[in-house]
């Protein structure tokens, strides 16, 4: 199956043509379901920024990096979670449309780079955590935490920008 | 009532300039969403630590510490980038009741907020231990996790309602 008739066929789906409001008798659907994905990405964004912001000695100085991890990371997971389940009903009702889109291709560049960039800070730096985890952080952590903060930033952009260009 | 006031700002100087930068609202909505996440992660980390839901990591009042001030500097940015795109867009804010809910909201989770720090600032060791934490504490949790919700919900929504008024 090639991938146009991939999206077609999601784009055909029940479910899809529901959201789109064709057989759902009502146009509230996508809206709802978009609130929803912007309460959760808030969440996902606003709970890695603090992370962030700790691998640049920026805020929560007074809390070890680990424990912050622990305090604030399941809650990024959960809301990412979310995040991607609304996410998906939204692509499915105009999968041709975002699938060529150019803002939500680097939206999902930028959110695969931020993922790269987690799992060599993961299984980098952070294996030594215990040396800095209440101190200053080191360059790796400090370069760890920008280039994620920056490329969420990316992400929010870009999101934002699909709904303007689609 | 705020219609002529509405065409009037659309008419000014400034608005037309808005206006003609086709960037202008995409980017300010895209800082206005980063700044959403900044204060409702922080309002979510604060009241789930005072119902108790989660990892227990740093005391309330050293929570509040941190976060209610990146509350104030997000609430900041919420407000200078909801102004731009209120000047930019008078009509489609002013005519739908959902702009006009969502401030009220603010202005009672504001001031909310405002008492909460207050309290804590004021009797930090009765406000940190969960056996003499005030029976408050919890009903602020809610409400505020309540209203920023219906502060984004209003705030999406806008764009869904403001034609049916126009």
């Amino acid at each position: 199956m090639s991938i146009a008739a991939l999206l077609a066929a999601i784009q055909s789906w029940p479910i899809s043509a529901a959201i789109r409001g064709e057989t759902s008798g009502t146009e509230w659907l996508f809206p709802i379901i978009e609130t929803l994905h912007v309460m959760s990405l808030t969440l996902v964004v606003g709970s890695i920024a603090m992370v962030d912001l700790r691998l640049l000695s920026l805020a929560s100085r007074d809390s070890s990096i680990s424990r912050l991890s622990d305090e604030v990371l399941p809650w990024t997971w959960t809301a990412w979670c979310a995040a991607a389940v609304f996410g998906t009903l939204m692509f499915m009702s105009k999968a041709d449309t975002y699938a060529g889109n150019l803002q939500f291709r680097l939206k999902f560049l930028c959110m695969g780079l931020a993922a790269l960039n987690m799992l060599i800070f993961r299984f980098g730096a952070y294996r030594q955590v215990a040396r800095w985890d209440s101190g200053e952080t080191p360059v790796s952590a400090k370069v760890a935490g920008a280039l994620s903060l920056l490329l969420w930033i990316a992400v929010v952009f870009f999101g934002r920008w699909v709904g303007f260009t689609t | 009532m705020f219609r002529p006031f509405a065409d009037w700002l659309a008419n000014t100087p400034l608005s037309k300039i808005l206006q003609d930068q086709s960037w202008v609202v995409p980017t300010s909505q895209s800082i206005h969403i980063l700044a959403v996440s900044i204060v409702f992660g922080s309002a979510c980390m604060l009241n789930l630590r005072l119902l108790g839901v989660g990892h227990s990591g740093r005391s309330v009042s050293q929570l509040s510490n941190t976060l209610v001030p990146w509350m104030w500097r997000g609430l900041a940015v919420l407000l200078f980038t909801g102004f731009i795109q209120t000047v930019a867009e008078p009509v489609r804010q002013f005519v739908t009741p959902m702009f006009w809910t969502k401030m009220m909201l603010i202005i009672v989770v504001a001031t909310m907020t405002v008492l909460y720090a207050k309290a804590v600032r004021r009797n930090a060791p009765v406000w940190d231990a969960a056996s003499s934490r005030p029976a408050r504490a919890k009903v602020f949790a809610i409400l505020s996790t309540l209203l920023w919700l219906a502060i984004i919900v209003c705030g999406r929504f806008i764009a869904y309602t403001w034609s049916f008024y126009a």
